[in-house]
Parts: structure tokens; sequence; C-alpha cells
């Protein structure tokens, strides 16, 4: 196995400028992914640590070994498409086969050897059955299953995974994902792995690059990407729902500083944020306007006023999940929303029903406004 | 007023007499949010389709408010449909699209604008309603295509699956934006999906079809604390409940044969029928079991982790128990715990948590709350 290193990479597309001027490293035996919405560049970096797509400018290394100008078969990875791409009239065990006869690997395994192999990873993923079968008599979710199975029947020194699991439906998404990530803890695999789906990415990665139109927004562990978002963006992406922003009016009075959330509903401001808070204020028709992040599950929910951090909303709409409830307000220009656990089941409360919300200073951030925040 | 009754209908495709929907019968009440659930296939399609008059009834029949619509075309029931695809019309504005199903009942201008325009408030369409569709985000179009569904007051709104493909965050305002509509115009609905979360946030009660029976019908408390069997508990609820060999013990105990012992732990609830050879499937939602980093009393089980999965404001830990078939179980817990591979860790099942099955069938009568 190897690390992957790429040093001021950048691609263009005649005028457009795909992947801009990126650097990142994945170490030896890191689980990586790159993490954004499509047309990010996601696959086009995926694409040129292979060898498919070449550099415009910039370099690539696995360990401190230059790869940028090798061929694909030069470069000993192995590669999961989100499109498949099994070979139509190869049955699934020779598809999964391949990679363990290319000459280039010199593997020369026997008959025996080759075929514990091939049931290995088949049974590690459960398409045992489906050894004897064509491409074309599967399904969607089958074939994914199938091409994951190709790239990781053979060691090379780093997989490149590309939306490997997006086609699997939710209940077999999560338990490949589980299988992954058990994989690559046991093997101490360098993996690069490309997805849209912030869970999966939560979930399997040691570290998480959000891209954002070729360029990386934020590099981190799922942990503090989650808590410490740098943008507006890297909040919006993660979490379900994702994280709130609110924009709001910025007001001083009596030496104290407040966030009107919603037409006269202030929350003071500990001073302790009061310079996080200018820092990304704006001026708007004459106002002050800032940005604030907080996590669904970071405001407390209450009949009855708390504190100062406090204001009061109608109910807009009560949705629950499996040990809990989302329950949503309603504000000029975005929805908030705030997950209650109740110990007993469902949450009591109406529709239009009064609340006091309490905002935690302590999981408060501010932003510069750089999503779109319209409502949907 | 609206309700719904299906009474013993039969769905068979002619052709290789292939049974979509076996012997369906349940009821909607009056304003009521019901969400049919269940994988793909397994005739929650066909049913939504018998509902809609987009599909004859073979067998059975189909009460709305007392009435049979059998043979009652999709005008005439008066029901408001929004599919999962927007089929919006491409060439006609925002306002022309929401106005449609008023202008096909051939009502007034002023009519039509009032209406269009107060659909358009609620779902705050208002500055986009000279927008044509093609300029629009996914997002908005769905938004459009639900004016469109609840334009004219329905008997009945029938979704099917009109937001799981969304990104999270749209799907979020969706759900809300859906939920207060129902509640806000007094609607009774129907909502086919095959996403359990979709169907637990939005829905007051949940019909689960499978193989084209129902499987159980009930409040999502019911269904998640007294699963009518073993495809139930495993369907609803994300990680999917844990099943792990056990014997009974006596009318109150059940064991896991563990590495060097036995664990036994007590259960709530009155054992209906008492399984042969006492070996019994005991049932845990990964949600509901505690862990701990030292061993809490003797009726805890040992386990290594083995996976974790980081999920945000949660962490998903697969463990490999200290049992005879080293059974993986999935528990939830909250970030906060510092948990990491090759730990190890004790769970604790509370005597209320404890579902038990003989094969597919649950075996205890629980008390819930």
């Amino acid at each position: 196995m190897a690390g992957v290193r790429l040093e001021n990479v950048t691609k263009r597309y005649g005028q457009k400028t795909a992947v801009k001027n990126l650097s990142l490293t994945c170490k030896e035996g890191e689980f990586f992914s790159i993490v954004g919405p499509t047309g990010a560049g996601k696959t086009t970096i995926l694409s040129m640590i292979a060898g498919i797509e070449e550099l415009t400018s910039g370099k690539i290394f696995f360990n401190d070994y230059e790869v940028s100008r090798l061929p694909p078969q030069e470069r000993n990875v192995s590669m999961a498409f989100e499109s498949y791409n099994l070979y139509p009239h190869f049955k699934v065990y020779d598809n999964i086969a391949f990679p363990l006869r290319a000459p280039r690997w010199n593997l020369k395994l026997s008959k025996q050897d080759e075929r514990r192999r091939v049931e290995q990873i088949a049974g590690f993923l459960g398409i045992e059955e489906l050894l004897d079968r064509l491409p074309q008599h599967l399904s969607g979710g089958q074939k994914q299953r199938v091409s994951l199975a190709r790239a990781l029947v053979r060691q090379p020194e780093v997989y490149l995974l590309d939306e490997p699991i997006a086609h699997l439906d939710a209940r077999l998404k999560f338990s490949t994902q589980t299988l992954l990530k058990e994989f690559a803890s046991k093997y101490r695999s360098t993996i690069i792995y490309v997805t849209h789906d912030y869970r999966e990415a939560l979930g399997l990665s040691d570290r998480i690059a959000i891209l954002r139109k070729g360029e990386i927004e934020q590099e981190s562990t799922p942990e503090e990407l989650y808590n410490h978002p740098v943008t507006d963006y890297v909040g919006s992406l993660l979490g379900e729902p994702p994280m709130n922003l609110i924009d709001g009016v910025m007001i001083s009075k009596e030496n104290q500083t407040y966030f009107e959330v919603h037409d006269g509903a202030l929350i003071r401001i500990e001073d302790n944020l009061v310079d996080a808070m200018k820092n990304t204020a704006r001026q708007e028709n004459g106002r002050v306007v800032t940005r604030l992040g907080i996590r669904v599950e970071d405001i407390r929910l209450n009949r009855q006023k708390l504190s100062d951090n406090s204001i009061q909303l109608p109910v807009y709409a009560i949705v629950q999940e499996a040990e809990s409830s989302i329950v949503t307000f309603e504000l000029k220009e975005s929805f908030l929303h705030v997950r209650t656990r109740s110990d007993k089941g469902l949450c009591d409360y109406r529709l239009s029903e009064m609340l006091w919300l309490e905002f935690d200073q302590s999981r408060m951030f501010f932003y510069q406004n750089t999503v779109d925040l319209s409502k949907v | 007023m609206s309700t719904i009754d299906v009474h013993n209908v039969w769905k068979i495709y002619p052709r290789g007499n292939v049974i979509g929907v076996k012997d369906l019968s349940f009821n909607c009440r009056d304003k009521e949010f019901l969400a049919i659930l269940g994988p793909s296939g397994g005739g929650k399609s066909s049913t939504l389709r018998m509902l809609a008059g987009l599909e004859e009834i073979s067998k059975g029949e189909i009460q709305f408010d007392g009435v049979i619509v059998n043979k009652m075309g999709p005008a005439e029931r008066n029901i408001a449909l929004a599919f999962e695809s927007y089929a919006l019309y491409q060439r006609l504005s925002v306002y022309e699209n929401i106005a449609f199903p008023l202008r096909a009942r051939k009502l007034k201008d002023v009519e039509v604008d009032h209406k269009v325009m107060s659909i358009a408030k609620l779902l705050d369409l208002t500055s986009i309603l000279n927008k044509y569709p093609p300029e629009l985000a996914g997002g908005h179009q769905q938004r459009v295509s639900l004016a469109r569904a609840f334009v004219r007051k329905p008997n009945v709104t029938l979704l099917d699956e009109p937001i799981s493909h969304m990104d999270q965050r749209v799907r979020a305002q969706l759900r809300a934006r859906i939920r207060h509509l129902h509640d806000d115009l007094g609607l009774t609905t129907v909502y086919v999906t095959h996403d359990q979360a979709e169907a637990i946030s939005l829905a007051d009660r949940i019909a689960i079809i499978n193989q084209a029976e129902l499987q159980q019908i009930g409040t999502i408390e019911e269904i998640w604390n007294q699963p009518a069997n073993r495809f139930v508990a495993y369907f609803v609820g994300e990680p999917a409940m844990n099943f792990i060999l056990g014997e009974l013990v006596d009318q109150q105990h059940v064991a896991v044969a563990a590495a060097q012992d036995k664990r036994v732990f007590e259960f709530k609830g009155q054992l209906k029928t008492k399984p042969a050879e006492s070996a019994v499937t005991i049932g845990v939602r990964p949600q509901q079991i505690k862990v701990s980093r030292t061993e809490p009393s003797t009726t805890a089980v040992a386990a290594t982790v083995k996976i974790v999965e980081f999920q945000g404001e949660t962490t998903v830990l697969t463990v490999t128990l200290a049992d005879r078939a080293k059974s993986d179980v999935k528990v939830v817990v909250s970030s906060g715990e510092k948990i990491g591979t090759g730990n190890n860790v004790w769970l604790h099942f509370a005597p209320d948590i404890i579902h038990l099955f003989d094969g597919e069938t649950p075996v205890l009568q629980r008390q819930i709350g």
C-alpha cells in the first residue's frame, strides 16, 4: 500500500476549470473521502490519480514516486466505477477474477487459489450466488457489488472507489458500508473514496475533503468537520437535517450584542462570540447582517422561557424520527429545524403552538454567506 | 369527511396469473396521514394505483366516504396525485401548471386566480409564478407539483415517493411542508414509500405491505414496540433490529450462551407461546442497548468493538458478542462517548427493550409504556 499526494493539481477542459490548484495528502493505510455535489470535480480527481485523465498542471505522487506522467497500466491502482463497467460477455466470476489474471501484475495464481480469492470476496459482499450469472441478468445493485468485488479482489497500492454503493437500496447500502469499513481496517488499505453522500463519508473515513467547484473547502476528520465546519457550505452539507443557517441582524444596545433570529426575536450573544460575529458581518439595506449556523440538536425546546438565549416561535410542523422528533419553525428566509428527544415516544407539541427555543451558545457559529438559503 | 376503506382487495394480473395484492384490508381515517411502506415489488404501488383509479380492482372493494369507487375513473374520485417524477407541463408557466386541474374543471378565472394565489402563498411560490419548469431546481419543481396536487380541495391526497430522491436539506424542508399542509388544510393523505424513515417522519399510521400482503398497520409506537412479525421488526428502524440466539430460562428470563457461562436477562411482558426446545431469537434495537466500558452487572454481555461509524450526533458501533455464535450486534451511541475499534465493552439489555421470536413469529406480548 502507498500514500497518495496531489501537489497543485489543475485540470482544465477548454475554458472550464474542473480542478483548481488542488493539493491533498492521503496517508498510507488511510480511508480518505472526497465529498461534494455533482460537478464539483470529484470523479475528475479520481481519474487523474488513476491516470485515465491527464493533468493540466501539477504533480501526483505514490509515496515519494511521481506517477503524474505514467499511463494507467503503470500505476498500481484498483478502481470501481459508479457505472460498473462490467464485461458483458463474462460471467460474474470472470469479471471478478479479471484483475487477478492481468499479466501486468504477474500473480500467476493457480485455478484453486484464484477461485478461493474470488469466492472469498464474493462471500464477503454477499454475492456468492451470482458467480455463474452474466451481468445482463443482474439488478443495478447486484452489478454494483460485482464491480466493487472486482476492485477489492486484488491488493494494489491504492483503491479508488467512485460512488461504489450509490445504487444499492437503503438497507443494503448501510450494511455494505459497514463491510467496506471492516475491509479497510482489516487490510489497512489506502482507499480514496468519492461520494456525494455525506453519511457514507462520515461513517467510513479517517479524513474527508469537502470539494466545492474544484477546490477543497475543508479537509479534516469526520468529527472535526461535523463539530466545527469552517464555512456555511460545509455546515449545510453535513447532518440529517443539515446545520440550520439563519441570516439575521446584529444589534447592539446597552453594551450587549444581540442576534435577531426573526422579527424582533433576539438572542443575547456572549462576549466571546461577538468578534466572530463582527468578522462575518455585512451591510445590507443599512443594517448589519450576519449568518448564524447551529445544528438541529443544539437548540432546546420548552414551553417555558429558560434563559436570555431563548426566543419564542410558533410550530410550523412536526415530523418524527424513530426515537426523536424534528420540530420545524418558519423564519422569513429559511426554515429552522430542531431535534427534540422525549423520554417517552412522541413529543406532544401542537401545530402553531408557541414554543421557546434556547440556543446553545457554545455550539453557535457565524459565517460569511456563501450559499443560497432560499427556501425549498 | 374523507375516509378510505379497503375491503378484501385483490389485484391479479392476468398475464402469468401474478398476484400483485392479496386480500388487502385497511382503512384510512378522516384527516389521517397514512403511509404505505414496503420494499419495491411488494404491492404498494399496485395498491396506490387502485386507490387512484389508475388500475382495475380484481376482487374486493374500495370505498371513499362509504361510497364504492371501484368503477369510478380517477377524475370522479376527486383525488390529488403527486409522483416522484414531477410531471409538470414544461411549456406552461408555474401559474398555469398549478391552475391546470382547475381549468380542467372549467372554473371561472377569478376563482382560479384566487385558488392558485392562496396555495402559492402557502408554498412560497408567489415569486416564481411566471417562471417555467425548466428554469427551476428540483426542489422547486416538486413544490409546484405539490401545489398542483393541493390546489383544489381533494377528498384524498395520494403521494408517491415525492421527496425520497432529494438531498437532505431539501428533504427536511419538504417533509415539514407536506406535514404542515396536511395539518393546515385538514387533508386525508396516503403516502407511498419504500423508505422507512420517510414513513416514520410523516405518517400518523403506517401500513406495511410485503409480498402482496399487509404485514401490519399501526402507529409508529405500535410498530416499533410490537412488530407483527420478524420482517416488520427488521424493516422498520435504521440500523435494523439485532437478532441474537438465546434460550428461554423461565417466564421472565432469557439467556444468551456466552463463551464461559450463560448471561441471563430479565424481560418484560407476557409469553404468548413457549417455543419448542425453548430456543428463541432475541430482538434488540441498536438505539436501545446501553453500552459501558466497565462491567456494570452480571446481566451484561461482553463484546469487542469491531467497527465504528461516526454519523454526526450519533455513532454506530458494530460489536462482536462473546456469545457462542460470535454474533455481530449494532449499537447506536452518542458521539460524545469515546469508544474505539478493539475496545472491550459490555452491553446491557434492559427488560423493556427485549423482543422474542420463534422463527418469524413474535412470542412475547410486550408491555408498552
